[in-house]
């Protein structure tokens, strides 16, 4: 299914599992974690981009949910999944990131479209990968996060619901009346 | 024509049609250089010249020595106090090291060892058990 794309590994190179970086990692091969890093980093940084709204602070948090990985990958539980664990990271980083935001702006938490799309923007937008990612930014923070893993994850609705620590009906009620809004503003 | 081009075919945009386009939607290029700077904040970071633990432990040293100079400094019965202290503390070094007291230190050891090779059983498997 191509919905798992972003984390596919690289086709060129020996699959090797997660696990098996993991284990290299903490053997003391450098090189293991930087595929890691490679097989994740556009899907980490996309989620990031995609709640903060920001490239610099998207950049901050994806490199601190690395950093933070890193740290502590002798805790890493065998059997889970890497990347459930690192998008949750990713996503913790990005909430006490908003909510820093919210503390200084004393403002609502940026659950509205990207502020650097204003109108003349979302005009240009006239392609569907434009138009869909201009409908997912309307979308509020809850919906777009769910969006947003559900693309990256796909399917996998207990890994998006750990990710978000949400129990697993609020996550397929959120998917719902999120794909509900794109068809909606798709439509317009 | 775009999937998305008429408000007719958007009508009728199904959640497969709408599936297909969120796995299709490009993900977001990370900036140059990304990965490099994430592997030299991680397995390439320099290690700390000294741990935490060796910091603290030589903090507390070098304060309690600026502390004994300074009172030796300032105090003229510092000398006599400091003298006493030391034989107080090697005195009773002394006495945690005489033969009375090891015995009992090994009689306690031993009787600790044994008591931790008993096995009792936990009060469900005691219940099982009946």
């Amino acid at each position: 299914m191509g919905l798992a794309l972003a984390v596919d590994p690289p086709l060129a190179a020996p699959v090797v599992d997660d696990q098996a970086l993991i284990a290299a990692t903490l053997a003391g091969r450098p090189e293991a974690f930087g595929e890691l890093v490679s097989r994740y980093e556009r899907a980490v940084y996309h989620l990031a981009v995609r709640t903060l709204h920001d490239a610099t602070e998207a950049e901050d948090a994806a490199q601190e949910a690395f950093f933070k990985a890193y740290r502590a990958l002798g805790t890493f539980r065998p059997g889970a999944k890497f990347s459930t664990w690192i998008f949750t990271i990713c996503y913790r980083a990005c909430c006490d990131r908003l909510g820093k935001r919210k503390r200084l702006s004393r403002d609502e938490l940026p659950d509205r479209a990207d502020p650097s799309a204003g109108p003349e923007a979302l005009a240009e937008r006239n392609d569907e990968a434009r138009r869909l990612h201009a409908a997912i930014d309307e979308l509020p923070e809850k919906y777009r996060a769910v969006i947003t893993l559900y693309h990256l994850q796909g399917k996998q609705y207990e890994e998006i619901a750990t990710v978000l620590n949400l129990p697993l009906g609020t996550v397929k009620t959120h998917l719902f009346r999120a794909k509900e809004q794109l068809r909606k503003a798709l439509s317009l | 024509m775009s999937s998305f081009e008429t408000p007719e075919h958007m009508s009728n945009h199904d959640d497969d049609a709408l599936d297909r386009a969120l796995a299709a939607l490009p993900l977001a290029e990370p900036p140059a250089g990304f990965h490099a700077r994430v592997m030299a904040a991680t397995v390439y970071r320099p290690e700390p010249a000294m741990r935490n633990w060796e910091t603290w432990v030589i903090g507390t040293v070098v304060a309690i020595a600026a502390w004994v100079t300074w009172m030796l400094a300032t105090s003229p019965l510092a000398g006599d106090q400091l003298a006493d202290v030391a034989a107080y503390a090697v005195r009773t070094t002394g006495e945690l090291t005489s033969t009375y007291t090891v015995l009992w230190l090994a009689v306690g050891m031993s009787a600790a060892w044994w008591i931790s090779q008993l096995s009792v059983p936990s009060t469900r498997s005691r219940i099982e058990a009946r």
